[in-house]
């Protein structure tokens, strides 16, 4: 098999996601798993960028996905439109139309403005783009920071640090109740509050039709950027400075901005699949953060394999059906098998065996194998006509 | 014209002078050796001049422009190449791979294409057309030292410093980077080589270095320096009959 068919698979893959819900539109149980199931993808994946190829093995990404749903989810709380001027909130004309900010403990300066407003005057909460919007550039701007912060670190330092990031922020969101409602979690409107008219056809706020291919564009969107990016000089300096730092510099690889880059970009991608999933769900809380929830995200990276892109998001997608699919409990004679609880098993035990007989994952030997083929099959040809059966025969000491 | 301009660098660790008021010029393409015992300062100065480590004082100018001051991947952008004591090949990249990173570093805006074009004429140089596709964890160490040789070729650099080139290196290939370096030296590139290798530096060179604790104690030509006083005693020792210096008993301190 070679290069072709690999493309083709790809390309019958991604015609399945854009044809799917044609079959599971009855089912949206099944529909809200492949939405939260592609959120997964975009997570493994944009994880992999960053721990596989560039070698930064981050536990703070859970933390940008959390940065972009709470910038989106705080903007919709504290931001309104409004068609004629408060006077009593902060607010910034924007031609027929204010923005209002509201104040953070509650919505005082709205209600005082009430009884003076002009009649008609209609006051809604902003669509959702601007929320996410903002949440991926905050995802960025945090991304900086934290890549800025450990650059001198690697290995057990960087990952001790991120998981001393992820905690703080969580605890931080939890604290600070009047701006994040802390562990009660901040609501957000629907991705769609008004439904969607498309091609003759109406889905209502609820329908998850929408939700599903805003989420299927941003992963494929995700995974096109990054596989452009792993394929250009951004991938191979990455691949450098994870195999060796000083040796990259060395050959005039500026290792700072490349780190410091990966961050970013790794960040904004997890920030917009938190940003759109939040909207999604209508609420996000402070336990999305727990160490739990990293470490799902690092498992699915694992087990499809933490060097390719696709083997991630192939996991991720493949994991998150099987957990939801493992919930079902059963009996074995007199005794019930909680399979609620059973399943992490199940799934801790697959992450074990991963690790302990394939390390390079379970999707990555498959791909490999099929980019590869061709490769190793010129390689070994090159090799049989300069008369050398192995690698080894070539070998000149050292 | 390659102009090295090192200036009394000194550099400390602590209480522990590694080098101490180091200057001497290279000017075109000087083929020179760097020797001392272990623990001399040659890493120490190698990495100075790198921009690994900033120096205590002293200065280093390459071609007019100070590079002591310098990131390591600006010094290589400014001309000056290196290689390790350890093999630092890239392991889990292609050999084709390994090659595209200096060149791609360095020419931000050429095409993948001529760049790759180029790095197959480096393949044929090291004679490794055939193991373009493999990884660099596959190559044995031998291979890998000639594929961090080729990656300089890559980087196109004026001067070249090559650490311990000849370490645990089977003769053949030993010959191999003999006339690598002999061959790029033709071409106009200045090679500065550290190596505890008697036979093979003093026959290869046309200049030496000598270090010990930190002082550069000798610069001249092989024949001078073999025979200078201060060099027998810190470094080469006695020698026995006519068979050449290869007496090491002061050859015990670390490495700095």
């Amino acid at each position: 098999m070679n290069r072709k068919w690999l493309w083709g698979l790809i390309a019958l893959a991604v015609l399945l996601l854009v044809a799917a819900p044609a079959g599971l539109e009855p089912y949206p149980y099944i529909m809200h798993i492949a939405i939260v199931a592609l959120f997964y993808a975009i997570l493994a994946s944009s994880w992999s960028l960053l721990a596989g190829y560039a070698g930064q093995f981050s536990f703070a990404h859970m933390a940008f996905m959390a940065i972009g749903a709470y910038t989106a989810g705080i903007f919709g709380k504290f931001v309104r439109l409004s068609t004629s001027a408060t006077g009593t909130c902060s607010e910034i004309p924007l031609g027929n139309i204010w923005l209002v900010f509201l104040n953070a403990s509650g919505d005082n300066c709205l209600e005082l403005a009430k009884a003076n407003l002009p009649t008609g005057t209609l006051i809604y909460h902003p669509p959702a783009l601007p929320g996410i919007t903002l949440g991926i550039i905050m995802g960025g701007v945090f991304g900086f920071l934290i890549g800025v912060l450990v650059l001198r670190l690697r290995r057990t330092y960087l990952a001790l640090f991120t998981i001393g990031f992820s905690e703080i922020m969580r605890v931080t969101l939890n604290a600070e109740i009047d701006i994040t409602d802390g562990p009660n979690g901040l609501e957000l409107t629907p991705l769609f509050p008004n439904g969607v008219h498309l091609l003759g056809f109406y889905f209502g706020p609820a329908n998850k039709i929408p939700p599903y291919y805003v989420m299927l564009a941003l992963f494929l969107g995700s995974m096109a950027l990054m596989y452009w990016l792993a394929a250009s000089r951004f991938g191979l300096f990455i691949r450098a400075i994870r195999e060796d730092e000083e040796a990259a510099a060395a050959l005039g690889v500026h290792v700072v901005r490349y780190k410091v880059l990966v961050f970013v970009i790794t960040a904004m991608i997890a920030a917009a699949a938190g940003a759109v999933l939040a909207h999604f769900i209508g609420v996000i809380t402070p336990n999305i953060l727990l160490i739990l929830q990293m470490s799902l995200v690092i498992a699915m990276a694992v087990i499809g394999g933490l060097e390719t892109l696709i083997g991630a998001a192939i996991g991720a997608i493949l994991i998150e059906f099987a957990l939801e699919y493992l919930r079902t409990s059963f009996n074995i004679g007199p005794i019930e098998v909680d399979m609620t609880t059973w399943r992490l098993v199940f799934f801790g035990l697959l992450l074990m065996l991963t690790l302990r007989f394939w390390n390079n994952g379970l999707i990555y030997p498959i791909i490999q194998r099929l980019n590869r083929a061709g490769v190793a099959k010129e390689t070994v040809a090159k090799r049989v006509a300069t008369g050398e059966g192995t690698v080894e025969g070539t070998a000149e000491g050292g | 014209m390659i102009e090295l301009d090192v200036n009394n660098i000194k550099k400390n660790f602590g209480g522990l002078q590694a080098l101490n008021d180091v200057t001497f010029k290279v000017r075109g393409p000087e083929l020179i050796g760097l020797i001392g015992p272990n623990g001399a300062g040659k890493t120490t100065l190698t990495n100075v001049l790198d921009g690994v480590i900033k120096p205590s004082s002293g200065t280093a100018y390459l071609n007019g422009r100070r590079i002591d001051t310098l990131p390591p991947y600006q010094v290589a952008r400014a001309g000056l190449g290196r290689t390790f004591q350890v093999t630092r090949a890239f392991r889990r990249m292609t050999v084709l791979e390994n090659l595209l990173v200096p060149a791609m570093a360095l020419h931000a805006t050429a095409s993948r294409r001529n760049l790759e074009k180029r790095a197959w004429e480096v393949l044929e140089f090291l004679t490794f057309e055939h193991l373009a596709n493999d990884y660099g964890r596959s190559l044995s160490g031998g291979q890998q030292k000639l594929l961090e040789l080729g990656r300089l070729l890559m980087l196109d650099p004026d001067i070249i410093i090559l650490d311990e080139p000849f370490a645990g290196v089977h003769p053949k290939l030993m010959e191999t980077i003999y006339e690598y370096i002999t061959t790029v030296n033709a071409r106009g590139k200045a090679f500065i080589i550290i190596s505890h290798d008697m036979d093979t530096i003093f026959t290869l060179s046309q200049r030496l270095l000598v270090l010990d604790y930190g002082e550069l104690i000798a610069d001249g030509d092989p024949e001078t320096v073999r025979h200078d006083p201060a060099v027998v005693d810190a470094y080469l020792g006695e020698e026995e009959e006519e068979t050449g210096p290869a007496v090491f008993e002061k050859d015990k301190r670390e490495d700095a």
